[in-house]
């Protein structure tokens, strides 16, 4: 049965072909016509697109095209019956072109159109679709009026939808403006006007623009100022002439490249308070000036952890050695430099490369912190074994310097073992960083990339100055202690630093993968002391050679590394962690829950939505709620809809609802009730009686 | 400085920098230019004061003024104005080496083969008269009173289609303004919003 149906349907659509395209004269902007299915039912609706491919360097206008160019048409030939709703238009791009602002898409873009169909049509019934399009193609210096006619058939069948083509037409939704849900207020005051979106402050943010619908509100080619205080995002920008006598106003706020939310506002008073919000980054700053003084102020907050992380246990024994290696280099001038420039290059670059990381993860979404890296128990463990060998080596077991790394090192002025040892210095600081560098890199965190960067970089030269200051001055040089047998015993007290920071490294170990976790990293530690304390055996015996003993050590400490995992944790996971154990929301799910008739609360919400956040604090996430839903095992689904995922935007649409807040309950057994948009902890607790 | 003052050669040197698109009031005295027309006369807006002008930014290259020309829609609309007395300004602000820029002889070309019924066909080259009159679009009009003041700016109609076969059915805002001028009435529409090309503006400002 099934393949017979796939069989006719393919039959079906290579006899009607699924698409048209524009006939007659080759247009710079190519057009199809496109119908998600090509056998939609009776009473239903479908929706058709409006592909449209540009040539390279052209480019097709949104419904407000800007300060010039015009607002493409469509008009329908439909069969009785069938009605097709307004054209949606994805999210613009800007253009400037010699002063004047045009919104257009300069790359593939589609209109999508909803066709509704009568109820009572049989199955089989031809519906032939034609639509006449007029459209404005132009390239940045000419415009040429552009028109196609499209037809194509359907045919009333059960609303089939091909995977590839609903993939397809998912893609094409996902660029679609989202409605905001609340009205937004505009006031237009001193020439300027300002408008207020309430956006949860928790809603990560792009390059930010404001695409008004409405003519005459703004001066299109005027620079938009976007700043946010809580929950209000606003944006302020020159007035157009006659603003002030518009009763509303229509548009699409962009909170980044082709995401945008479609609004609606009302005249109204609109504060000018907020941190402005920058031009293309999601960080806040408070104005230019201010960004200077923040930049400088954290610069020398990290430039002072930097150097303060020096006499930290687990960098100073490193720099004592650097140090000592210095000294016993008797102080010639060129190689001391370099030796300095590259431990500092080490440095920096390591504390540069860990920040940008972290600000490329949390770029990305994840909550990550300073020193995120060691949340990764493999992190730990590898630590935990560098600084083992470390602290053996000091201890006297075996010898670095006949390493032929070492004795490289000696010849060649040290200059690449300074930057590893530099790297090291640094990769081994991060865990010491905390108590010093809070302040300067969580400023970090909310400035600019390029800014947080230096605020890293100064970080890495606070840690590299001592040495730095060594290498520049001999003065200081000459102050070092003569080399000497007491540096032997030293460099055994230096250990002991040493083999504290490995402790502690064993012990966040124990926290992150547990008892058994850390007893293997233990063990690793142990197989390694013991391969060491062999090399160093050998050493002594003149056979300076032999790391092939390393080797199982190695593999010992490898397979270790690969196979610890962090230990899993009490309550985890949920995707509103909070009082109310939530699941994240997919309708195998919810259909699984009916079958075994527990009553379920769904509800969607999404990082921008402001009534979503505000309902979530206020009546969801309660104990009284949780205590209710527990009483009578109401199972909790959530959708996060913060990306317009299309599948939740279908099963949204199906209910009515044309975005977030949504908030279903479903006894068992029956139908979704739709809960108002304003929710109460009494209204959910009455719920699960 | 509320009077904007603008102008081309001679007076080039003191003209005010415009980088950006400004703009006039409607309602309010509409700023002094003084540009070369397609014979290198020299045109002043002053001059014409006591009689109603109207300006037209016009592109040849544009397919929204080729609209109003092949259909004869705009020349009418000239012819009509001209019989009442009415100065026609035609501008172009196109920048050399972009669509649309006429030297004075390509203008006087355009002017005779278009059959255009306007009283001078200004070149504005550098866009200042443009920038100053915040001119965005070709076609975009403006209609300055008796007494100097701008009592309309912006598209030749309502229909935002480069389809002749729309203007029949379009209401024309500029026939309408100058009617009731004419007729001692105030204008109803004193601002719509233009439809075109853009204005093809020196990329450096």
């Amino acid at each position: 049965m099934k393949m017979l149906r796939f069989a006719i349907m393919t039959l079906l659509s290579l006899l009607l072909g699924t698409q048209a395209h524009a006939q007659a004269q080759p247009t710079h902007i190519k057009p199809a016509l496109i119908a998600e299915s090509v056998v939609p039912a009776a009473g239903g609706i479908v929706t058709l697109a409006l592909a449209m491919k540009p040539d390279r360097g052209w480019h097709g206008y949104w419904k407000n095209p800007g300060d010039a160019g015009i607002t493409p048409e469509f008009n329908w030939t439909l069969p009785a019956g069938v009605t097709a709703a307004d054209a949606e238009y994805p999210v613009p791009h800007r253009l400037m072109l010699a002063g004047l602002m045009n919104y257009v898409y300069e790359g593939d873009y589609a209109h999508l159109i909803t066709l509704t169909l009568p109820a009572g049509l049989a199955k089989g019934t031809k519906l032939p679709i034609q639509l006449a399009a007029d459209w404005l193609a132009c390239t940045d210096q000419v415009c040429v009026p552009e028109s196609g006619t499209m037809a194509i058939e359907l045919v009333v069948g059960d609303g089939t939808i091909d995977a590839g083509r609903k993939g397809q037409f998912d893609r094409w939704r996902a660029l679609l403006p989202r409605p905001l849900g609340s009205e937004g207020r505009f006031e237009v005051a001193g020439g300027n006007f300002r408008l207020g979106v309430p956006l949860p402050a928790s809603a990560t943010l792009g390059e930010v623009y404001f695409f008004p619908l409405t003519d005459g509100a703004i001066d299109y080619a005027a620079p938009q100022t976007v700043r946010r205080d809580g929950d209000m995002l606003t944006i302020e920008v020159k007035a157009a002439g006659a603003a002030g006598e518009l009763k509303v106003i229509d548009g699409v706020l962009a909170l980044d490249k082709d995401k945008g939310l479609a609004l609606k506002a009302l005249p109204g008073k609109v504060s000018a308070a907020g941190a402005i919000v920058g031009p293309a980054d999601t960080g806040r700053m408070e104005g230019a000036g201010g960004l200077a003084g923040t930049l400088l102020a954290s610069f020398g907050a990290a430039l002072l952890g930097g150097l303060l992380l020096n006499i930290m246990p687990c960098v100073f024994p490193i720099l004592s050695l650097k140090a000592l290696s210095l000294a016993r280099s008797g102080g010639h001038e060129t190689a001391a430099r370099r030796e300095a420039l590259a431990y500092t290059a080490g440095i920096v670059l390591v504390c540069v490369g860990l920040g940008a990381a972290l600000l490329g993860l949390r770029a990305g979404g994840s909550a990550a912190g300073w020193a995120f890296q060691l949340q990764d128990p493999r992190v730990i463990l590898f630590l935990l074994l560098l600084v083992s060998a470390v602290a053996f080596n000091l201890a006297g077991l075996f010898d670095f310097a006949s390493l032929g790394f070492g004795n490289r090192l000696a010849a060649q002025g040290g200059t690449t073992g300074a930057f590893w040892t530099g790297a090291l210095a640094a990769f081994v600081a991060t865990p010491c960083t905390g108590p010093f560098m809070g302040v300067a890199l969580g400023a970090a965190l909310v400035l600019p990339p390029i800014a947080a960067l230096t605020i890293f970089a100064g970080l890495g030269l606070g840690l590299a100055l001592p040495f730095l200051a060594l290498g520049f001055i001999p003065a200081l040089r000459k102050r070092l202690p003569k080399p000497g047998a007491w540096m032997e015993r030293f460099q055994r007290i230096l250990s002991i630093p040493m083999f504290v920071t490995a402790l502690g490294l064993a012990w966040i170990l124990g926290r992150q993968a547990g008892v058994d976790g850390m007893a293997m990293g233990l063990a690793a530690a142990l197989v390694l002391g013991l391969a060491l304390w062999w090399i160093g055996r050998r050493q002594s015996h003149g056979d300076g050679r032999n790391w092939l003993a390393l080797a199982p050590a190695a593999a010992v400490a490898m397979a270790m590394i690969l196979t610890v995992s962090p230990a899993p944790k009490a309550s985890a996971g949920a995707p509103a962690a909070g009082i109310l154990a939530a699941e994240p929301f997919s309708e195998a799910r919810l259909a699984a829950l009916q079958q075994e008739g527990r009553p379920v609360f769904v509800y969607f919400t999404a990082d921008w939505c402001l009534s979503c956040k505000v309902n979530e604090k206020a009546a969801i996430q309660r104990q009284e709620v949780a205590d209710a839903f527990a009483a009578r095992r109401v199972a909790v689904l959530v959708g996060d809809w913060t990306d317009g995922d299309p599948v939740i935007g279908r099963f949204i649409e199906s209910h009515g609802r044309s975005g977030v807040p949504l908030y279903l309950f479903y006894k068992p057994g029956g139908a979704p009730e739709i809960l108002p948009q304003v929710l109460t902890p009494e209204r959910l607790t009455a719920l699960a009686v | 400085m509320k009077m904007w003052i603008g102008g081309t050669l001679a007076a080039a040197a003191f003209a005010l920098a415009m980088p950006v698109i400004a703009g006039q009031a409607t309602g309010a005295k509409a700023g002094n230019f003084r540009v070369n027309d397609a014979t290198g006369k020299v045109i002043e807006l002053e001059q014409f004061r006591g009689k109603t002008v109207v300006l037209e930014w016009n592109n040849p290259g544009c397919p929204f003024v080729q609209k109003h020309y092949t259909s004869g829609n705009m020349q009418n609309t000239q012819a009509a104005a001209r019989k009442d007395g009415v100065v026609w300004l035609t501008i172009n602000s196109g920048a050399p080496g972009k669509q649309g820029y006429m030297t004075g002889p390509e203008a006087l070309k355009f002017v005779k083969e278009q059959k255009s019924n306007a009283s001078y066909y200004l070149l504005d080259p550098k866009g200042v008269v443009g920038k100053g009159y915040g001119a965005k679009t070709t076609p975009q009009m403006f209609i300055i009173d008796k007494t100097g003041t701008l009592v309309y700016q912006g598209g030749i109609d309502d229909k935002a289609t480069a389809k002749v076969a729309d203007i029949a059915s379009a209401t024309n805002y500029v026939t309408a303004a100058l009617s009731e001028m004419k007729a001692g009435k105030a204008v109803s529409i004193r601002e719509s919003r233009p439809y075109g090309c853009s204005v093809k503006y020196s990329d450096v400002s």
